[in-house]
């Protein structure tokens, strides 16, 4: 496609602008994910070298070293010890010995159960002297897969805490030879608090990260290759086991496998796309419209206006949806209203027929998302410098000129960004449907065999009816939730690689 | 020629003109305003309504009680919803705390240290938010359960939860402090002070908007988290939350008697949190405008 | 009070770009050393590697005989005062100030005879009670000042302080940090990009470009002996004027041919560079805008040229003139020296003869742009 320069584009039409300008935008974006590869080949590229880098330093270290660092290969910490540094030396030190120790008491055995998942389940044997069956339960599926998780993160740890003692090593070994004088354990503490403060305050998030988000969801990312569910639950009801791909091969239908979860995952998707589109730019404008209003010049009570919409943000959300959703049922105020007014014959079908229900779920997201977007619209309007409007109306630009040139660009490129995290948000928006209609009306022709999902159902109010229905489809649930995130993260990639707005981010600063 | 203009009565019906159209659009915006928030409003006028609801307890199509009284909020005692109330509001003061300790630390650490792993850690995180959360109840809600922290016992499982991973939303409180000026730091590292008592006697003073807005989203995060909540209290009774527990009472079997009762218990809720909120609004705009602008 | 030396100091940031380059620089004790140059030239990121606020890449510091390298700022006894004030906007001013001393646990009856004191001397003493949003930037400057004073700092660092300032208010302070150097005699460093802030306050000034320094020297030296034509063209206002011309050696003398006219270079420098023998060239000439004069109209060895614009400041005539072969310059003229016709006679158009006289002509080689009466050893580009 020809590039123009800056005068010829100049020179163009506004239909050839436009359309100039599209045709830039389309063939940015194959370019763009090129790029994108290219830096992720790049990045893999580095850390491969570094990889490799960093096994020659070791080789190198061994070589140069002093019988102290030779020796903290096999003990670690040792050099420390030997040079003084004995907060070190012992922390290195005690690290090792419970590893080991952990290892040789139940790593091993973890580790050695993974690749089966355990082979044992539970027996039912008579029992002739209580008379019935009792059960004995012996291999446990799911503590494998945990603990075998569990060792596989701890070796990784104790590999990189080894090559943080060897180099320690190194640097020690230098420094000493240098003349410099090696920090004390009592220096260590104190920068704790000073240069490494940040160790410090990192320890606590990151752990709790580690532990409740990485770890599960590591946990949970292996589950989608086996065959984890209410039935197989791994100690009480059976073993699982790995199933390699036969579950992604049942949603995506790669193989010959059932197309029930396929037809119904199409589906799904595709009103959560749609959901998540109106769902955001409908609260977008709307809540922008409703604060340029009351922040026009000359309206009264601005306080008391907003004042009335921020209450709706203070009252817990379940309270108001579940109230609403009622509101709108077969015998609720709206069409009781209605009908005694005499407006309606009968009940409107606002959560029974599935249109209405999707167009009614996307109404009352307004009414509760109008207020947040007033707020941000407000703060960002105020921001916007008035001499840009005073300008602008001495050019002779009239109002919707004003809008459309200078208040809606301005807004579109702060809340760029925002957009972006509103509308990953409202495709997991757990509460709005499901307090609202509970996904419901039933989606009669996929329901049978993918949970009970329905017409207004998003893929996470599934992956929650996969988790909690009769079946508990486990494996099942970790696909769903797999699949979410391949679709967030090429979203995210696209607009932030994409998006030129993104890019130029110094442009209104 | 201005004194001419003064008096011409083309200018002049130009200007009447002007007043006219300027008071006829605010005339349309008072109009619409006043609309929305009826409309707004109207649910919680309606609710506060049935609550006091007394010749039935079901779903009626009038808005009106015909007979007052507070029977519903005195039915309430016999049920478990105070256990429910308890539950929600022990995890929600032990949220606010802990999550606001772990939320700073972590967004002014990533505004102001510039360490190895920094931009790492923050991509990692973006990667890690784009799983969505429910994923991981699965396996905690097993091994909460190990623990002995689930359905009755859930309110230690479920403040765990909470805070846990509660370090991922640093976003607008790290917007906050990237705005605090970094000369100040530096300026007490020259005069003397550590990086701790940088953030202990410079910073954490300054930050009170920030604080507020993170304990006031902490606070009220339990009291309408539902997901969570639901799975690891595992339809036991005692160890719901009110969003669980009154969700219960709406189901069909239970609202024909229940309904006027939720309706009692959602003012129960809603009146305390609203309050809270309402006196601390400012900061909680601050905090949202800010993060939004921030992205 | 203390000596500062760097010696081959490096900054790298991470983005491996070179911030400053092999910086090297003994600070005598109470000395005020002046850091100066364009804005992304290194001078604030050395004074910052001095204070510990940036990791030192290469090189040592060393305050007092100590090396500092790997010393938090809180441990190498300075003060620094800050471009923005960097005021805690929280506390009061006397809270502000007595911060420092308060870390170090000093017991608070002589924190307040500390404060007090230099309250004093600031002339805040009614301002202690306010928070720093209700000063002006005069005020706050002092109040910054005044937080780095109380403490016994061995040296005293200062960023732009005064750059914040207007004009007027600037002119004030730069005469009050004079008198306070007097009063707190100890070693100061100070960053500026305001050459006439170096040029008053400096004992000595050193002058940066692009990470290198240029040059080092008291006031004197760096305006009659800039070592390169980017100190020259830095130092003083209006910049020097620069010509390209011609350096011919006759007979025992030597002439600058340059804009069509052929100047005698008398006096010193004429002497010097007979000393040195210096070849016929091409060089730049360098002559300062308030070192030219207006030539009588029959001076053959004078420029001719045109006068463009005519900025009347008061006490003196700006003349910006235009040379028949298109060179632009500027000519300084007090006031009281032209008569009042003359004065009358200098609207734009008018045909002028400019002139200077050869001691104060300065020679920099075309290719190096170095001084080539006084070399400079510092590398240019």
């Amino acid at each position: 496609m020809a590039k123009y320069s800056d005068l010829e584009y100049l020179r163009l039409s506004k239909g050839q602008r436009f359309s100039y300008k599209l045709g830039q935008f389309f063939s940015s974006i194959l370019p763009g994910i090129g790029n994108l590869f290219k830096r992720l080949g790049r990045g893999i590229a580095g850390v491969f070298g570094k990889f490799l880098g960093g096994i020659a330093d070791i080789g190198r270290t061994f070589k140069n070293g002093d019988a102290k660092t030779k020796a903290s290969f096999l003990v670690m910490g040792f050099g420390s010890i030997a040079r003084g540094q004995i907060l070190r030396g012992i922390l290195f030190l005690l690290f090792e010995i419970v590893f080991i120790f952990y290892m040789a008491t139940a790593g091993v055995k973890w580790l050695a159960m993974l690749p089966s998942l355990g082979k044992v389940g539970p027996t039912k044997e008579y029992n002739a002297v209580l008379d019935t069956y009792v059960t004995t339960y012996h291999d446990n599926s799911f503590k494998i897969l945990l603990y075998g998780v569990l060792t596989i993160f701890f070796i990784i740890a104790f590999i990189y805490t080894w090559r943080v003692n060897v180099r320690q090593n190194k640097i020690s070994q230098e420094m000493l030879e240098n003349g410099i004088r090696l920090r004390s354990g009592k220096d260590d503490l104190r920068s704790l608090v000073d240069e490494s403060f940040y160790k410090t305050l990192l320890a606590l998030p990151l752990t709790g990260i580690l532990v409740f988000t990485v770890l599960p969801l590591v946990f949970m990312v292996l589950v989608a290759f086996t065959n984890y569910d209410g039935a197989n639950d791994g100690y009480f009801s059976g073993l699982f086991h790995w199933v390699g791909l036969d579950n992604f091969n049942q949603v995506l239908s790669w193989g010959s496998g059932s197309t029930v979860y396929s037809a119904t995952f199409g589906e799904v998707l595709t009103w959560t796309l749609i959901w998540a589109f109106f769902a955001t730019f409908s609260n977008y404008f709307l809540g922008m419209f409703v604060a340029m209003m009351i922040n026009k010049k000359g309206i009264r009570f601005k306080k008391g206006w907003r004042t009335i919409l921020v209450l709706t943000i203070a009252i817990p959300q379940f309270i108001s949806l579940l109230y609403v959703s009622k509101m709108f049922a077969k015998d609720g105020i709206v069409n009781g209203t209605l009908l005694s007014w005499g407006w309606i014959k009968e009940a409107l079908p606002f959560w029974t027929d599935p249109t209405w229900a999707r167009v009614t779920v996307i109404l009352i997201n307004i009414w509760i998302g109008i207020p947040y977007l007033m707020l941000i619209a407000t703060g960002i309007l105020m921001n916007i410098p008035a001499d840009l409007y005073e300008s602008a109306k001495i050019d002779g630009a009239s109002g919707w000129k004003q809008f459309s040139k200078i208040t809606l660009p301005y807004m579109l490129f702060i809340t760029g960004p925002y957009l972006l995290t509103s509308f990953t948000g409202n495709m997991n928006n757990f509460n709005v449907i499901y307090l609202l209609t509970g996904g419901n009306p039933i989606n009669a022709a996929a329901s049978s065999a993918a949970g009970q999902v329905g017409h207004t159902d998003l893929l996470i109010t599934w992956l929650f009816k996969i988790t909690t229905g009769t079946d508990s489809k486990y494996y099942m649930a970790s696909v769903v939730g797999i699949l979410i995130f391949v679709i967030l993260a090429i979203i995210t990639l696209i607009v932030y690689n994409v998006l030129p707005s993104v890019k130029n981010e110094e442009d209104f600063q | 020629m201005s004194k001419q203009s003064d008096y011409d009565p083309s200018v002049m019906k130009k200007h009447m003109g002007m007043q006219a159209k300027t008071r006829a659009s605010n005339t349309v915006i008072y109009i619409v305003l006043i609309i929305i928030s009826i409309i707004w409003l109207a649910p919680f006028v309606f609710i506060v309504l049935q609550s006091f609801r007394v010749e039935n307890t079901h779903m009626v199509g009038y808005i009106v009680p015909q007979q007052w009284g507070f029977d519903n909020y005195v039915k309430l005692a016999q049920t478990d919803f105070f256990r429910w109330y308890a539950n929600t509001f022990i995890a929600a003061v032990c949220t606010a705390l802990l999550q606001t300790i772990i939320v700073l630390c972590m967004s002014y650490t990533l505004s102001r240290f510039r360490f190895k792993m920094r931009r790492g850690l923050m991509k990692f995180m973006l990667i890690l938010g784009l799983f969505p959360g429910m994923l991981t109840m699965i396996i905690l809600y097993r091994v909460l359960k190990d623990l002995g922290m689930t359905q009755a016992n859930a309110v230690p499982g479920l403040i765990l939860v909470y805070i846990a991973s509660s370090g991922m939303g640093y976003y607008v409180s790290k917007g906050f402090f990237d705005t605090v000026p970094k000369t100040l730091d530096e300026a007490a590292r020259v005069d003397g002070a550590t990086r701790a008592q940088v953030l202990w006697k410079i910073i954490l003073p300054m930050a009170k908007p920030i604080v507020i807005y993170t304990v006031l989203t902490a606070f009220m995060g339990p009291w309408g988290d539902f997901i969570f909540a639901r799975y690891i209290s595992m339809n036991a009774s005692a160890g719901m939350n009110v969003a669980v527990g009154l969700y219960s009472w709406l189901t069909a079997d239970q609202i024909n008697q229940r309904f006027t009762m939720f309706c009692a218990g959602g003012v129960l809720v809603a009146i305390p949190v609203t309050i809270l909120f309402m006196c601390l609004q400012k900061y909680y705009v601050e905090g949202v405008t800010g993060g939004a602008v921030k992205g | 009070m203390a000596t500062v030396k760097l010696t081959n100091v490096v900054k790298i940031y991470d983005n491996n770009v070179t911030a400053v380059h092999d910086f090297n620089l003994d600070i005598a004790d109470k000395e005020f050393v002046v850091f100066v140059g364009p804005s992304g030239c290194g001078k604030s990121t050395t004074l910052r590697m001095i204070a510990g606020l940036e990791e030192i890449s290469g090189g040592t510091v060393e305050i007092d005989g100590e090396v500092v390298n790997d010393l938090q700022p809180k441990d190498r006894h300075i003060a620094m005062v800050f471009q923005n004030y960097a005021l805690y906007p929280h506390m009061t001013v006397y809270d502000n100030m007595a911060f420092p001393l308060r870390i170090k646990k000093m017991p608070e009856d002589e924190i307040y005879e500390r404060v007090t004191h230099a309250a004093e001397i600031l002339g805040i003493t009614d301002y202690l009670m306010r928070k720093p949003r209700a000063l002006s930037g005069g005020q706050r400057q002092r109040v910054a000042i005044g937080r780095a004073m109380v403490r016994d700092s061995k040296v005293f660092l200062m960023d732009e302080p005064l750059s914040n300032l207007d004009a007027k208010l600037r002119n004030q302070m730069r005469a009050e940090i004079i008198l306070l150097r007097k009063r707190l005699d100890t070693t100061f460093i100070y960053v500026t990009h305001d050459q006439t802030e170096a040029m008053t306050l400096g004992d000595r000034i050193v002058i940066m470009k692009d990470g290198y320094i240029m040059q080092v020297g008291s006031p004197e030296e760096v305006f009659d002996r800039p070592g390169n034509l980017f100190v020259a063209e830095f130092i003083g206002a209006p910049k020097m004027n620069t010509i390209k011309a011609k350096l011919v050696r006759g007979d025992g003398e030597y002439h600058v041919a340059a804009c069509g006219a052929v100047l005698k270079v008398g006096g010193e420098k004429g002497q010097m560079l007979r000393d040195m023998n210096v070849p016929t060239q091409d060089i730049i000439l360098g002559v300062r805008p308030e070192h030219m004069v207006l030539a009588p109209e029959d001076d053959a060895n004078a420029i001719d040229c045109t006068l463009e614009v005519n900025e009347m400041m008061g006490s003196e005539y700006h003349l910006h003139v235009v040379t028949d072969d298109g060179n632009k310059l500027i000519v300084r003229i007090p006031t009281i020296t032209l008569t009042h016709d003359q004065r009358e006679s200098l609207v734009p158009g008018v045909k002028l003869k400019v002139t200077c006289e050869g001691k104060v002509m300065h020679f920099f080689d075309t290719e190096s742009e170095v001084n080539i009466l006084y070399p400079c050893q510092a590398p240019i580009k």
